[in-house]
């Protein structure tokens, strides 16, 4: 009884974690037929923001988890316009592969060429460290932390595509661009948004889950199969898909290490194979949110 | 958003002219350009050898670019000929270089009876998982192609009594090829071997690609739909040629291992994967050629960057990747189309 | 072209005769290329950095000629665990470049891919950090500088169980070289007396350590052995371990040092506070040898914050091919290389050095630190040392 509350609770908390670094991915890749796979990059320089704020120029953290969102979308929206939009749509995703993943290897080398190759850190304020208890079990009170920040981030984007004006609009416009245009829609600064929406929530992802997952240089690689992975069994572009997969693969990933963690990796993926047959399109195919 | 289109529908209409330009001469008329595909065997055939001859001391990497031409061109048979978007065929690589490495290392010491080996064990494997997985699509198959891969590679750290583990399975001394022609250390009789198998498997693909069942591979890639109407079951063309496309792979693999000596965990590897997809986008897909060019231009610049510049050669071949994308969409080899269509249209003015 | 011109230059410099066949005869001046593989780029871009630099500061402290000639590094970046590539590296290195002598090697796999290579060309391979025992088992051109987990480990087993710990979980990555550390750690802790209550081997790609921290705390082991790959993975293990109030419970933390290796300290920050390892070197290693390598470090490249294992294995490894070079007059002949190195002795920054004639390895003496603060700063404080310690894993089998 007691593994299995443990298997719960610290299931849940990677699961979240996992669902905030890769629900930007979600948004592009389902909302804009992008298979951004510079998704991490953009995580890693939100990090890299972060790290240098805090360490460098001594800024609090709420502060540099702020400056490091406006930053990353500040420096990644030129891009949107010089390079994602030449490969828009959906006939194209082997260009848009090739082109994130170039984009990628130079992120990687500008950060390593700027930074250095050794891992950086995000100090956390005193508030977050140290544990918070669950009945019998304890978890880092960072992770409670990012479990919060997560069930924020899962409301708040359901009510921006749900209940807003723009997530009409938007929706419209990934069902059929041609009718969005005629109606009025300037779907260039939708596209625009829902960008700068995507590389905002990589860049939060990357400054919340850095404890997880350490930044360096080669973040930008590493973790790509894990956020395709949330992406496809969640169903892109699906809010609540990618949440429901995050827990899904979080707790399996967590179940796996508990109960026989000299195959946890096999359990993991052959979890996931299991899972992508019997649902193909991801928990919840066909829904914005 | 609208002008992200023009990019794309070029590269659709250089598909569909190259389409119709490398069918049966049924509705192409005399004057298009007449099936010149043979002509790329031999070409190959003639750069290796002249390639032998003008770089005697970097056969190694030479080999090296013949065996990877070789798996990049198995990517090219499900992706290019199937439609079928994977980050999995390192699975069959890796399958067929370990199995060949251990029937190498406790039985069997003739190079081709290895590269046989190699690429059975790399069919049964595409069998087996492409049967399991080729329902799905997009998204979702490349999620499936990836935890293949990973299971695989977990299987060969696991079962560290057999491959080695992550110190790689070393020992594999295959005899001399026709047991005449020793495996020397500068690597002559490597790249020779590498370079008659690639040919060979070559000349292999295009007669695949140009069979009623490749013609109908590309009908299910075209228009799955019209291929259940007219009686075909699209997803058992689809196991069909991932299967072909992983003894390809597994040939790769094995010749990898049989001229290398020795067989890592990296060739099981995501990366190895996705740095075929790389490749084969890189040259071109679709047109078996592409993967040769794709490779070659792809492992000679990490190769020249990485000598001339360690640190950092991936910001110029991030920016390679880019700029390839961005003009010539298509690929490499669509470029050299591009500019023989222009001469020929010069050629047509005059 | 111009590497005869130089040849020729440097000939006509020393006042000798022209050395257009070199290699003809060995007293003649000629350049002696070592070629090093190592990553450069990616990943363990770090790793090739420190071995450069270090060979750097050899060659600034020692001059780059050996008698009469002239040792010249060149290097090949090779930049994951990748045996297929590092063996067509080193065929261009022998063929192309004609290096007298293979250096470098971080990975295993890679070290071992260039055995049938070294033994056919006769060139003997320094390893400068590949740290599985069995590799030099594989050819007799192979020496190593470094280290293997076996060395580091069969001191802390001993160590920990005079301390009366009696009940240890280990905890590896699931790879050879934790698999090699687990091997040894059990082995010498349970004839020093102790239990070993759990083995964990964590897959590789492991991000999230919180599982393991539970079944660690619910084991009731006293302390754990662990030790996974330096960089992301070590500082998010010993992150958890501090975040799952495992250090607050009491249960005290060991592995070999390159866990709590000098350039992730900083990033793993106070949670590192505590971990007691043992290795072969320590950047803060009390010694006029080591004082004067960090001082020569910092003039030529501005901070010696990065030294650390690697560079020392680089450092001593250029020592040994000097040596070699200056034994053998020149002539390329690696089995009478290795053979005159056989046995060496020498005082290196991480202390005094033997290479074992046997397994071609070097003895060392191992020290037992503990992260500290000190002057703000993490260091490992070593807080004894054991001396001459061999390969215990030298054909020890699997």
């Amino acid at each position: 009884m007691e593994t299995l509350f443990g298997i719960a609770v610290d299931g849940v908390a990677y699961g979240m974690i996992l669902f905030i670094i890769s629900v930007g991915l979600s948004v592009t890749l389902g909302l804009m037929r992008v298979v951004n796979l510079a998704h991490g990059a953009f995580a890693m320089v939100g990090g890299y923001v972060a790290s240098y704020a805090a360490q460098s120029l001594g800024l609090p953290y709420p502060a540099a988890l702020v400056v490091a969102v406006a930053l990353t979308v500040l420096a990644t929206l030129p891009l949107e316009k010089l390079l994602y939009r030449r490969i828009y749509g959906h006939a194209n995703e082997l260009g848009q592969v090739l082109l994130t993943i170039g984009l990628t290897f130079v992120i990687v080398a500008t950060v390593n060429y700027l930074f250095g190759p050794t891992l950086k850190r995000i100090p956390l304020p005193d508030l977050l460290l140290g544990t918070v208890s669950l009945g019998p079990k304890a978890i880092p009170t960072h992770r409670a932390f990012v479990i919060g920040m997560g069930a924020v981030t899962l409301l708040g984007l359901w009510w921006l595509l749900e209940r807003t004006d723009f997530g009409i609009r938007l929706r419209a416009a990934v069902d059929d661009p041609a009718m969005a245009a005629a109606l009025g829609i300037r779907t260039e600064r939708l596209y625009m948004a829902t960008f700068a929406l995507g590389t905002g929530l990589a860049a939060l992802g990357g400054v919340l889950g850095a404890e997880l997952l350490p930044l360096e240089p080669y973040y930008a690689i590493r973790y790509i199969v894990l956020f395709l992975a949330v992406v496809a069994v969640g169903g892109a572009g699906s809010i609540f898909g990618s949440a429901a997969a995050a827990l899904a693969l979080g707790i399996t990933d967590t179940a796996g290490k508990y109960l026989i963690p000299n195959f946890g990796e096999f359990f993991f993926y052959a979890a996931l194979i299991l899972i992508l047959f019997r649902w193909p399109h991801g928990f919840f195919k066909g829904r914005t949110a | 958003m609208m002008s992200a289109t023009p990019s794309a529908a070029t590269s659709d209409r250089t598909d569909a002219a190259r389409m119709t330009a490398s069918s049966p001469p049924l509705a192409a008329p005399l004057k298009t350009p007449r099936d010149l595909g043979w002509i790329g065997v031999p070409v190959v055939a003639v750069a290796g050898l002249a390639a032998f001859w003008l770089f005697p001391s970097d056969l190694g990497l030479l080999t090296r670019i013949l065996a990877a031409a070789l798996y990049v061109l198995s990517l090219d048979l499900v992706l290019g000929y199937c439609g079928i978007a994977t980050l999995g065929q390192a699975a069959m690589f890796g399958t067929g270089a370990y199995v060949a490495g251990i029937a190498a290392v406790n039985w069997v010491a003739d190079p081709l009876a290895l590269l046989a080996i190699g690429g059975v064990a790399g069919g049964l494997i595409a069998l087996a998982t492409g049967a399991l997985i080729l329902h799905a699509r997009g998204l979702t198959l490349l999620m499936l192609t990836v935890a293949v891969t990973q299971i695989v590679q977990e299987v060969a750290n696991k079962a560290r009594d057999w491959t080695g583990g992550s110190d790689g399975l070393s020992g594999i001394d295959p005899n001399p090829v026709f047991g005449a022609f020793r495996f020397d250390m500068v690597g002559r009789t490597s790249y020779l071997f590498a370079l008659a198998v690639l040919v060979v498997a070559l000349l292999v693909a295009r007669r695949i690609v140009r069979s009623p069942f490749g013609l109908a591979c590309r009908g299910v890639k075209e228009d799955p739909l019209r291929v259940s109407a007219l009686g075909g079951s699209p997803k058992a063309y689809l196991v069909a040629m991932y299967a072909v496309a992983g003894v390809f792979a597994g040939v790769a693999g094995a010749l990898t291992a049989v001229t290398s000596g020795i067989v890592g965990l990296d060739s099981a590897s995501f990366s190895w994967s996705a740095e075929a997809l790389v490749m084969l986008v890189l040259g071109g897909t679709g047109r078996l050629y592409g993967a040769v060019i794709g490779t070659v231009a792809f492992m000679a610049v990490h190769h020249i960057l990485a000598a001339t510049d360690p640190f950092h050669w991936m910001l110029f071949i991030g920016l390679f990747l880019m700029g390839v994308v961005l003009f010539l969409p298509g690929g490499i080899l669509s470029g050299f189309e591009r500019l023989a269509g222009l001469l020929r249209r010069k050629g047509d003015k005059a | 072209m111009t590497k005869h011109l130089r040849t020729a230059l440097l000939c006509t410099a020393f006042g000798l005769a022209s050395g257009w066949g070199a290699g003809a005869g060995g007293a003649q001046a000629a350049t002696i290329k070592v070629g090093v593989i190592a990553p450069f780029s990616g990943p363990f871009a770090m790793v090739g950095k420190t071995f450069k630099e270090a060979i750097a500061v050899y060659q600034a402290e020692h001059g780059t000629t050996v008698g009469a000639d002239t040792v010249e590094f060149v290097f090949k970046d090779l930049d994951q665990a990748n045996p297929a590539q590092s063996k067509a590296l080193a065929q261009e290195l022998i063929v192309k470049e004609k290096v007298g002598y293979l250096a470098g090697f971080f990975f295993t796999p890679d070290a071992l891919a260039v055995a049938p290579l070294i033994d056919e060309a006769n060139i003997p391979a320094v390893i400068f950090n590949a740290a599985t025992s069995a590799i030099t088992e594989k050819s007799p051109r192979y020496v190593r500088t470094s280290f293997t987990l076996w060395q580091n480990t069969v001191p802390l087993a001993e160590h920990m169980a005079k301390q009366g710990i009696k009940k240890v979980v280990t905890a590896v990555s699931d790879y050879g070289p934790g698999i090699d550390g687990e091997t040894a750690f059990k082995a010498t802790f349970e004839k020093a007396g102790g239990s070993v209550v759990d083995t964990i081997r964590m897959p590789l790609k492991s991000n999230d350590f919180a599982p393991f921290m539970q079944r660690i705390k619910d084991s009731g082991a006293e302390a754990i052995y662990a030790f996974l790959p330096a960089g992301p993975t070590t500082l998010a293990f010993a992150k958890a371990f501090a975040d799952n109030g495992l250090k607050d419970k009491g249960i005290r933390f060991f592995g070999p040092g390159d866990i709590t290796q000098e350039p992730d300290l900083p990033a793993l920050g106070d949670a590192a506070l505590g971990i007691t390892t043992t290795f072969n070197y320590s950047q803060s290693h009390d010694s006029a040898k080591n004082k004067a390598f960090l001082a020569k470090h910092k003039e030529l490249f501005g901070s010696s914050d990065t030294v650390t294992f690697t560079s020392v294995g680089a450092y001593d490894g250029a020592h040994v091919i000097y040596t070699m070079i200056q034994k053998t007059g020149g002539k390329s002949d690696g089995a009478k290389a290795v053979d005159a190195v056989k046995g060496m002795s020498w005082e290196s920054p991480r202390g005094p050095l033997t290479i074992n004639p046997d397994s071609r390895h070097v003895t060392q003496t191992i020290y037992l630190r503990v992260v500290e603060k000190v002057d703000g700063k993490l260091q490992n404080v070593e807080k004894a040392a054991f001396a001459d310690q061999p390969d215990y894993g030298y054909k020890v089998g699997k």
